[in-house]
């Protein structure tokens, strides 16, 4: 499905015609089941590039920090190519300055589920159309990619990139969004004790490394509540009082904006599972908006518009 | 010194012995993998897992938030520090070496932390040497090695069917005095497992003339290039069990005075009232968590502040590989000779 010749030839030529300064993609990781994201600059490096499934970052989220000037290639998926859009809207990027690289999405596997239904350690991971095959010092296991998919993944909407500067390879069509599972409607079909429940035994496993924010793209304040002194917005320790308020007030600042990439779980340490509230925020979004985050470069989150006739106005 | 031992089987009786006079914690496998707790049944004590614990039992000394004293009706007052000894099992001899090289730090002669001082005082260590390490491990790169003593009180090393116990303090010699001795000839068999398992792992990375390295390559734009892809995040240095700074915060509303973990990898750390911040970017921030590890800490205590236990390796979300960056850092000093 993903044509690599065809995605390092496109990314070698933008650099040698210097359409961009660099390309950001992914490279071989370390270890197995990992990559690394990667910033090319010489059109030589562009083979260096990879794409599979254990690509597990939202790229959109190291644009972070770069200079706004730069005209940047990015290789980008469904997810990646809705951030970068979300973030022209915020003008937090430059679409001019932004080259897409469209690329078709199977999905990215949890290397921790992976690890924990293996129980040993894995020597070499790699994909072989729908299996994963994993070897280990005492031999080779399959595993079917779909019950490995990343729970972002598997209840995705919008695998194919939008609106990008050229796609490479096939787009096979988007999947029908009412046969998707779906863990907000999961979520909220529990009973208030239960929901409570879980949301307590997530957060209370996390540390405040903050590798959520960090892996997210819309997550991108130059000073972020938790780390505000006056007023303090939340506790400092890694109390209820802390790492709960942390989980909530992250998700609604996310509301209408989250991509629903699932960086944030892959990038947590602790496992700690929080898409569920920002898809709920999000389905909140779509059934009293019609909004669709990155969708396009013009629509702003309606709870970031303001308009004058708007219907439920409170300023008079 | 000489080993104890035990049948396999036995020891759980010894284990429950302990529990009686001490709080045991040990590895327990739960729903998310490997993590340290007080064990209530010595069955539950993962002794030999495949991998390490994801969060480092560093935080039994220094707990990651800490309340250090409450102000209550104008009185100052000490909160309790670990009531029960404590007992941690099953510590990966990585993990034990990196509490006696924060010892360094947190009871150097004149300026004993208390909290980290009392607990120490009441807790015995009892590592389990590693004869299958991981593929991430990398002890014998920075001095340790699988079998290292340092920072525990016994030693158990897996022998066919049996436990050997070697005492490594007095504590821990008294702790397992009445277990029978081994034989010469098994504890000559220990050490040679022993030889053997650190011999089995090579060197990840050149250490010879590291520190001196980097500081040559401290203005190198290196540090740029290694860090572009850093996210930012505390998952490296908060899964370290060597890394110990902290924050001191006041929850007036609490009138207490806590203590959190706080990382060199955030910016606020080194934001300063001012607004100015001496390290603005990745880039400074980076190079400050790897001078620490393998130059700020050989100055201090001819020690790297690093253990090899692999989990900033493994669990850093953009895979960024710790004995990677000493490997370009030894080759970018190479290159930097070579093109003078």
């Amino acid at each position: 499905m993903i044509d690599m010749d065809a995605l390092r030839k496109e990314a070698s030529r933008i650099l040698a015609e210097k359409v961009v300064d660099v390309v950001l993609g992914f490279e071989d990781g370390s270890l197995p089941m990992r990559a690394q994201p990667v910033f090319i600059q010489k059109p030589a490096e562009a083979k260096k590039l990879i794409l599979n499934g254990f690509c597990g970052n939202n790229l959109a989220a190291l644009l972070k920090g770069r200079p706004k000037t730069e005209k940047i290639g990015v290789i980008c998926r469904g997810c990646e190519s809705r951030a970068m859009h979300a973030l022209v809207v915020e003008q937090q990027i430059v679409r001019e300055n932004l080259y897409l690289i469209g690329v078709p999405c199977q999905g990215i596997l949890d290397w921790r589920e992976i690890s924990h239904a293996i129980g040993k350690e894995i020597i070499k991971a790699s994909e072989d159309g729908q299996d994963v095959i994993i070897t280990c010092a005492d031999g080779q296991r399959k595993l079917a990619r779909s019950e490995f998919l990343h729970s972002a993944c598997r209840q995705c909407r919008q695998p194919n990139p939008l609106d990008v500067n050229v796609g490479i390879g096939e787009f096979p069509a988007n999947p029908d969004p009412a046969a998707l599972p779906s863990a907000a409607v999961e979520f909220s079909a529990q009973p208030a004790e239960k929901r409570y429940a879980f949301f307590e035994e997530e957060t209370d496993r996390c540390i405040r490394c903050y590798a959520c924010r960090e892996a997210c793209p819309m997550c991108y304040c130059a000073e972020c509540f938790v780390d505000h002194i006056t007023p303090r917005w939340c506790e400092s320790m890694v109390s209820p009082g802390g790492t709960q308020a942390w989980h909530i007030i992250r998700a609604f600042h996310q509301t209408g904006r989250c991509v629903e990439c699932g960086a944030c779980e892959r990038a947590c340490p602790m496992e700690i599972k929080m898409e569920y509230i920002t898809d709920k925020l999000n389905q909140d979004m779509r059934d009293m908006y019609g909004f669709e985050v990155g969708a396009n470069d013009q629509d702003q989150p309606p709870f970031a518009a303001f308009s004058l006739d708007d219907r439920n106005r409170f300023l008079e | 010194m000489t080993y104890k031992t035990l049948p396999k089987n036995q020891f759980s009786k010894v284990i429950r012995k302990w529990m009686k006079a001490y709080d045991v914690a040990a590895p327990r496998e739960e729903k998310n993998g490997l993590k340290y707790g007080i064990i209530n049944d010595p069955e539950e004590a993962v002794l030999n897992h495949y991998e390490n614990t994801t969060f480092p039992p560093k935080a039994f000394f220094l707990p990651q938030s800490e309340r250090l004293f409450a102000c209550r009706n104008g009185r100052y007052q000490m909160p309790e520090v670990a009531d029960r000894p404590r007992l941690l099992l099953g510590v990966r001899p990585c993990d034990a070496r990196a509490f006696w090289l924060l010892d360094h730090v947190f009871i150097a002669k004149g300026e004993e932390d208390i909290y980290w001082e009392k607990r120490r005082e009441k807790s015995l260590v009892i590592s389990f040497g590693c004869d299958a390490p991981c593929s991430t491990c990398f002890c014998t790169s920075v001095g340790g090695d699988p079998f290292d003593k340092q920072g525990s009180d016994v030693q158990i090393t897996e022998m066919d069917g049996d436990y050997l116990f070697e005492a490594v303090s007095d504590k821990g010699a008294r702790l397992i005095a009445d277990m029978p001795d081994a034989p010469e000839a098994v504890e000559k068999k220990v050490r040679q497992l022993q030889k053997k398992s650190a011999a089995n792992m090579p060197k990840q990375f050149e250490s010879k003339g590291l520190r001196d390295h980097l500081y040559d390559i401290f203005e190198d734009d290196f540090w740029r290039e290694i860090s572009q892809s850093c996210l930012g995040c505390g998952v490296c240095t908060f899964l370290c069990p060597t890394c110990y700074c902290f924050d001191i915060v006041d929850e007036v509303q609490r009138s207490e005075r806590v203590r959190n973990w706080d990382t060199c990898m955030f910016r606020v750390y080194s934001q300063e009232a001012s607004g100015h911040n001496p390290r603005p970017t990745k880039t400074e921030r980076t190079r400050q968590r790897v001078m620490h590890k393998f130059a700020y800490w050989v100055d201090a205590v001819k020690e790297f502040g690093c253990t090899g236990c692999g989990r900033c390796v493994v669990n850093c979300p953009v895979n960024i590989d710790i004995r990677e960056i000493a490997r370009a850092a030894q080759e970018r000093k190479a290159a930097v000779e070579v093109g003078k």
